[in-house]
């Protein structure tokens, strides 16, 4: 059965089809869910309300652009509005982590490439961040980026860039294990 | 040709290393499949009781009367009528009864929380407690609560600390995160705000507010 006639089921109330469709994409959602929020929790939070609305919607779903598209748009709107709500509420913890941090020599307190990249990954913008790992962690197209965040193709790409920019300057104390 | 900023050593290096960012495990398909039929199953039971979604409604539409009420609210004037239908103080009760009883039962878990932070241990009823509000306040912000600029604030962070109690599992040795949640109830002063917003209602009948009576 090909996945159009698999929502047409859906839509017609077929519980089997429900979860033969969940099967088909959880995976994609729960990675790209965890990629962004690094929390077991929260990913499983996300993916979960990602379904719900996605089966409540299906009906709004024209078939116009792949289903995993719509289903996409659906996940990167959910995990960045579930972000920003945690985001703002932490913001005081970080503050206070920050100005503590004030004096510590980077290089010594973060020797790790691992720990060093994470935090660099963390610091990028919101946009600069989110390109990043749906394309260069996940493996997205910029199509499928530009379609799931409502973005120009050109957009994606350019934010990609900045992204590794600010990467680049951000790890130059690993530049030797890129540089023969 | 390639662009003065492309270095494709460095991008594939990169790539390479950025698969250990937030690297996550395998994909937890039924225990999260499980959940969505749980939230489907309970929505449906709400759907089936429609006095349930108008009491939340109703207790939408009062937090924001008492809230507009408390910023605007003029002393009464001793001569103004008191006018009032059978209709109106029928959905004035039920109003301020299912406002009160999520603002109270929010607080009340607030408070407890803060006294299970000591043992840095929380129950499980506790915890499904606090999910069910959670539940609760979403649905708040569904509505048109969610309109006013004042109220909307106190419901987001209600929502984040719920949802931050709710992730916490009912173990020993959790007393770190929770003194960071209670930090964060203590810096955005959740309680003070949620106390002020609760209305004063006495246990029992609803009184009708009276000309005159402040």
């Amino acid at each position: 059965m090909d996945e159009t006639q698999l929502i047409a089921r859906v839509r017609a109330g077929d519980s089997a089809a429900e979860r033969a469709l969940y099967d088909a994409h959880v995976d994609r959602v729960y990675r790209l869910a965890f990629r962004l929020a690094g929390d077991d929790t929260l990913a499983q939070d996300f993916t979960q309300e990602t379904f719900i609305r996605a089966f409540d919607r299906l009906g709004s779903f024209r078939g116009d652009a792949a289903f995993s598209t719509w289903l996409h748009a659906i996940t990167t709107t959910v995990v960045l509005n579930g972000l920003r709500k945690m985001k703002r509420f932490r913001q005081r913890e970080a503050d206070i982590d920050d100005a503590q941090s004030i004096g510590v020599t980077r290089r010594d307190a973060e020797p790790d490439l691992k720990t060093r990249l994470k935090k660099a990954i963390d610091a990028l913008p919101e946009g600069y961040r989110t390109v990043f790992v749906m394309h260069d962690v996940e493996g997205y197209t910029h199509e499928e980026i530009g379609a799931a965040l409502g973005v120009e193709t050109g957009t994606s790409k350019a934010q990609l860039s900045r992204a590794r920019a600010k990467l680049r300057v951000a790890l130059s104390d690993f530049a030797g294990e890129w540089v023969p | 040709m390639i662009d003065q900023h492309e270095d494709p050593k460095f991008e594939q290096w990169l790539k390479d290393a950025a698969q250990s960012y937030n690297a996550p495990r395998p994909t937890p398909r039924l225990e999260i499949w499980k959940r969505i039929e749980e939230t489907r199953r309970n929505r449906h039971v709400i759907e089936i009781r429609p006095w349930m979604r108008w009491a939340l409604a109703a207790a939408a539409i009062l937090v924001i009367g008492i809230g507009i009420g408390r910023w605007t609210a003029h002393p009464p004037r001793a001569n103004a009528p008191v006018v009032a239908s059978a209709d109106s103080v029928r959905s004035d009760v039920a109003y301020q009864v299912a406002a009160q009883q999520y603002l109270t039962r929010t607080e009340v878990l607030l408070t407890d929380f803060r006294a299970q932070r000591v043992r840095g241990q929380l129950d499980p009823q506790f915890v499904a407690a606090a999910r069910d509000l959670l539940t609760t306040t979403r649905l708040m912000l569904d509505s048109p609560a969610a309109n006013d600029p004042q109220l909307q604030p106190l419901l987001e962070d209600l929502e984040l600390v719920l949802a931050q109690i709710t992730q916490l599992p009912a173990e020993p040795g959790r007393k770190n995160e929770m003194d960071l949640i209670n930090q964060g109830l203590n810096q955005r002063s959740v309680l003070t705000r949620l106390r002020t917003a609760t209305p004063a209602i006495p246990a029992g009948p609803v009184p009708v507010r009276a000309q005159g009576v402040s």
